[in-house]
């Protein structure tokens, strides 16, 4: 039995390959709808135009709920694993109960999630994730603001921005901070993956009929009753949606003990082979985890993960990432604009002057001491959030660079997710 | 696009919100402009969805006397009782 955490681009073709293969399948995933945080889609209650590019995600799903050899396990969630004499358990809470799934093989999709920079004001209601603001509209029909400002940087803000304003929300503006020309670092990638251009041209296109343009190079800078602060510039607006790339998810890929590393831009993914073999034998890993890079990176991987995709397809896809990387670097720029009143941990409400008084007072000398001292990173999120975040500002703080074993040491948590003491000690009543 | 019934209702703080089936109870309070979910432990600030997956527990409520409930991913269901 081959256990894939993680239903999303990755883990579903890893699902549908492994079917194909004769190979039974148990499709593990916190959702209740299959798609993860990339096919997102309303459910069936909803009348609605399907899109195109949704065509390829629906043929996926069909093949998933018509295989018998899949099991979709839905609104599970995996929060400890261990692998025991070639066996790996896998604790998972379902609708509040513990059960334990074991496999042989376990291939890991669990996706990634919008990295968020701290600024005034992103505390407040009204600041949120592009990826908030996409799943609100995208899986329960919700705009979440009339007048919306989206910034930060990467290709994800243009479909944000173009979803949101077809949907009737007005884009007061739409902010990527890093410059157009950049793109020159990606003509490779481009060239080997022509789709891309049509999709940005696709974008660029319904971004000008939609009559929004996108300022290059500016960001949010505040955001306070309700003016958001552009440089200079002062807008009203009801939403501010800001993501500055993403994080992987590695949470179970380290509880398991798999080799994570760090790439040039800082980002801890984990390291996997030509097979997407993680460093432990018989976990295997696909998808955003092993570096961001879409979901035709996504697919390419899972298959491969599962025993049978295309290698050449996978490179393209890579190159085109590692590409991308360099197009959308976040620049340093925010940690020495950072005023000391910020809150830098959303749980535990930390502020930077927080973490500059443990260091100055208290004598941090790292991440890991600041957050012991201060609390920052231990709150319900486990340092999702703030962790990379707290530890650049020590950094900067004491003028080094993050440790990598620091990096990776704040991507990895002991937990995948709080479990309450019932759900443990329900005992581990249900086996697969 | 068509807007299926909000056939669900659920109380938020003792006010009764309605929701369609599907939809998490930040979703539906979201969509009733009920911006405010919680307030904060220490410096009692107003809190709201922040990344709408789950992964921030920004949005946590007490759902049905249960705390700690992230309301972005929970699905309201008839008579939910919900609280900050």
């Amino acid at each position: 039995m081959i256990a894939i955490i993680g239903a999303g681009p990755a883990g579903l073709a890893a699902a549908v390959t492994a079917a194909k293969k004769g190979e039974k399948v148990i499709l593990i995933d916190s959702s209740t709808r299959l798609g993860g945080q990339y096919w997102r889609h309303l459910p069936s209650n909803w009348k609605q135009k399907r899109l195109p590019y949704f065509a390829e995600a629906q043929e996926l799903f069909d093949q998933v709920l018509s295989s018998p050899l899949i099991t979709w396990y839905s609104n599970a969630h995996v929060w400890q694993a261990e692998k025991k004499n070639e066996i790996f358990y896998l604790y998972v809470v379902k609708n509040g109960v513990e059960e334990v799934i074991t496999a042989q093989k376990v291939i890991l999709a669990t996706g990634a999630y919008d990295r968020s920079l701290p600024f005034p004001g992103w505390t407040g209601p009204g600041v949120m994730t592009p990826g908030a603001a996409q799943a609100m509209l995208k899986t329960h029909g919700v705009l979440v603001g009339k007048k919306i400002v989206i910034a930060g940087t990467g290709p994800f803000l243009l479909p944000v921005a173009t979803g949101l304003a077809s949907a009737g929300a007005e884009i007061v503006a739409l902010l990527e901070a890093n410059k157009q020309w950049r793109w020159v670092f990606n003509v490779h990638g481009l060239l080997l993956n022509p789709s891309k251009i049509r999709e940005g041209v696709y974008y660029l296109k319904k971004l000008r009929s939609l009559g929004i343009s996108i300022q290059y190079g500016s960001t949010v800078t505040s955001f306070e009753a309700g003016i958001a602060t552009i440089g200079k510039k002062e807008i009203a607006c009801d939403v501010v949606a800001v993501g500055w790339g993403f994080v992987p998810e590695l949470s179970l890929a380290g509880i398991l003990g798999a080799k994570l590393s760090v790439q040039k831009d800082g980002t801890v993914v984990v390291d996997v082979d030509r097979n997407q073999e993680t460093s432990i034998q018989g976990l295997f890993a696909a998808g955003e985890s092993t570096g961001i890079g879409g979901s035709v990176l996504a697919i390419a991987e899972g298959e491969i993960a599962a025993g049978k995709g295309n290698r050449v397809t996978r490179w393209r896809a890579q190159v085109f990432a590692k590409g991308l990387q360099r197009v959308y670097p976040v620049s340093s720029g925010w940690l020495s604009s950072l005023n000391s009143e910020v809150t830098l941990c959303r749980c535990e409400e930390v502020k930077v002057s927080d973490i500059q008084s443990a260091i100055d007072e208290l004598g941090a000398q790292d991440g890991r001491s600041a957050k012991l001292l201060t609390r920052a990173g231990m709150g319900l999120c486990q340092g999702r959030v703030c962790g990379r975040n707290v530890s650049e500002v020590v950094a900067c703080h004491l003028s080094r660079e993050v440790p990598d074993r620091e990096r990776i040491a704040s991507a990895s948590r002991p937990l995948a997710g709080p479990i309450s003491l019932g759900e443990l000690g329900d005992g581990l009543g249900k086996k697969f | 696009m068509i807007q299926p019934n909000k056939s669900l209702t659920f109380t938020f703080n003792g006010e009764s919100f309605g929701a369609i089936p599907g939809q998490t109870i930040a979703a539906a309070l979201l969509q009733a402009e009920r911006t405010t979910l919680r307030t904060t432990r220490f410096n009692d600030e107003p809190r709201s969805i922040f990344c709408g997956i789950g992964i921030c527990w920004d949005c946590v409520v007490t759902v049905n006397g249960v705390s700690n409930q992230r309301s972005c991913l929970i699905e309201v269901s008839d008579g939910m009782v919900v609280k900050s």
